[in-house]
């Protein structure tokens, strides 16, 4: 038991988890960044596109802190973060092919 | 290096990248889960504001309730992360509490779920309603059948737990667990974002 353990500390590069206080921190920022994001929709007179915008950040931020985080990837092997963020970026490139080949955009602009 | 590679030897679960496998295949799996949902995604995008007939998400989409249910399922994800630093500190009364707590939490998000599927139903929005029931109910269906099976993988551990077969060497266990749960959370994120909040 204990050899495996240590093989798996060994596999991991750890101890590279945060400690409970950074994942209070994060966990503050989320809710946050939450409360601003759906805060946004209810100002009065706020143009679209930045409306659009200030929802796609604050989400590709709460993304990142959670992979980062939560799930460790930022103190994790680079390998792990390959095999994550290569399929992701395919994905991405799925979600905006597809969009584009459905002129999608022009509809999202129009609203 | 050479005690690592002669610890590695006694690990089956290691393999030549020094990683362990069982970590390495769910970390494939969340990025062949990325492709899955980003088609839904993209097939919803693609599809909106084509419906011929109503109703259409501005007129059914309740943003406030929709608001809680994704903060309950953020709140999850820290308390999974929780849950993990108590296994991995042997402190096995937290780590049992988190553990149930996230479940209750992921519940929670289901029964959401759920309403607001009956809801929209009894609004006359099915999955054959219009072009944004279908991509929507498919969309978000098969996340809230993803979070169910988090809860049922969740509520395996907490058993575990309880029974006195889960501790700090079995530690990688519930981090996998707890992979696939922020997994979940993360994709919740971005549907949230490009369904419910830009208008």
């Amino acid at each position: 038991m204990d050899s495996s353990h240590s093989a798996h500390a060994a596999a991991t590069h750890d101890g590279g988890h945060a400690s409970v206080q950074t994942y209070i921190r994060v966990a503050v920022v989320l809710a946050i960044l939450t409360a601003i994001e759906i805060g946004a929709l209810y100002v009065p007179g706020l143009p679209k596109h930045i409306l659009v915008t200030l929802i796609i950040i604050f989400g590709s931020l709460k993304f990142a802190l959670v992979v980062a985080f939560f799930m460790h990837l930022r103190y994790d092997n680079k390998l792990l973060t390959v095999l994550f963020v290569g399929p992701l970026i395919i994905a991405t490139a799925i979600i905006l092919v597809i969009m584009a080949l459905f002129s999608a955009f022009l509809l999202l602009a129009r609203g | 290096m050479a005690a690592e590679h002669a610890a590695a030897v006694h690990d089956p679960n290691i393999g030549c990248t020094g990683l362990d496998h069982r970590k390495m295949g769910m970390w494939a799996f969340l990025g062949s889960e990325c492709m899955f949902f980003g088609s839904l995604i993209g097939t919803y995008l693609a599809y909106k504001g084509k419906s011929i007939n109503g109703p259409g998400p501005h007129e059914i989409l309740n943003i406030p309730l929709t608001s809680v249910s994704a903060f309950v399922l953020l709140m999850s994800s820290l308390l999974m992360v929780l849950a993990l630093a108590a296994v991995q500190r042997n402190d096995m009364k937290w780590g049992k509490i988190w553990l149930f707590m996230t479940a209750v939490l992921g519940a929670g998000f289901v029964g959401f779920q759920i309403y607001e599927f009956t809801h929209f139903v009894h609004s006359g929005l099915t999955l054959q309603t219009n072009l944004f029931g279908s991509t929507f109910f498919v969309l978000t269906g098969f996340h809230g059948a993803h979070v169910t099976g988090g809860v049922i993988w969740l509520l395996a551990m907490w058993v575990l737990a309880v029974r006195g077969k889960l501790g700090p060497q079995d530690s990688l266990k519930v981090e996998i667990c707890g992979l696939y749960w922020h997994f979940v959370d993360i994709v919740w994120i971005v549907i949230f974002a490009l369904i419910y909040l830009i208008p």
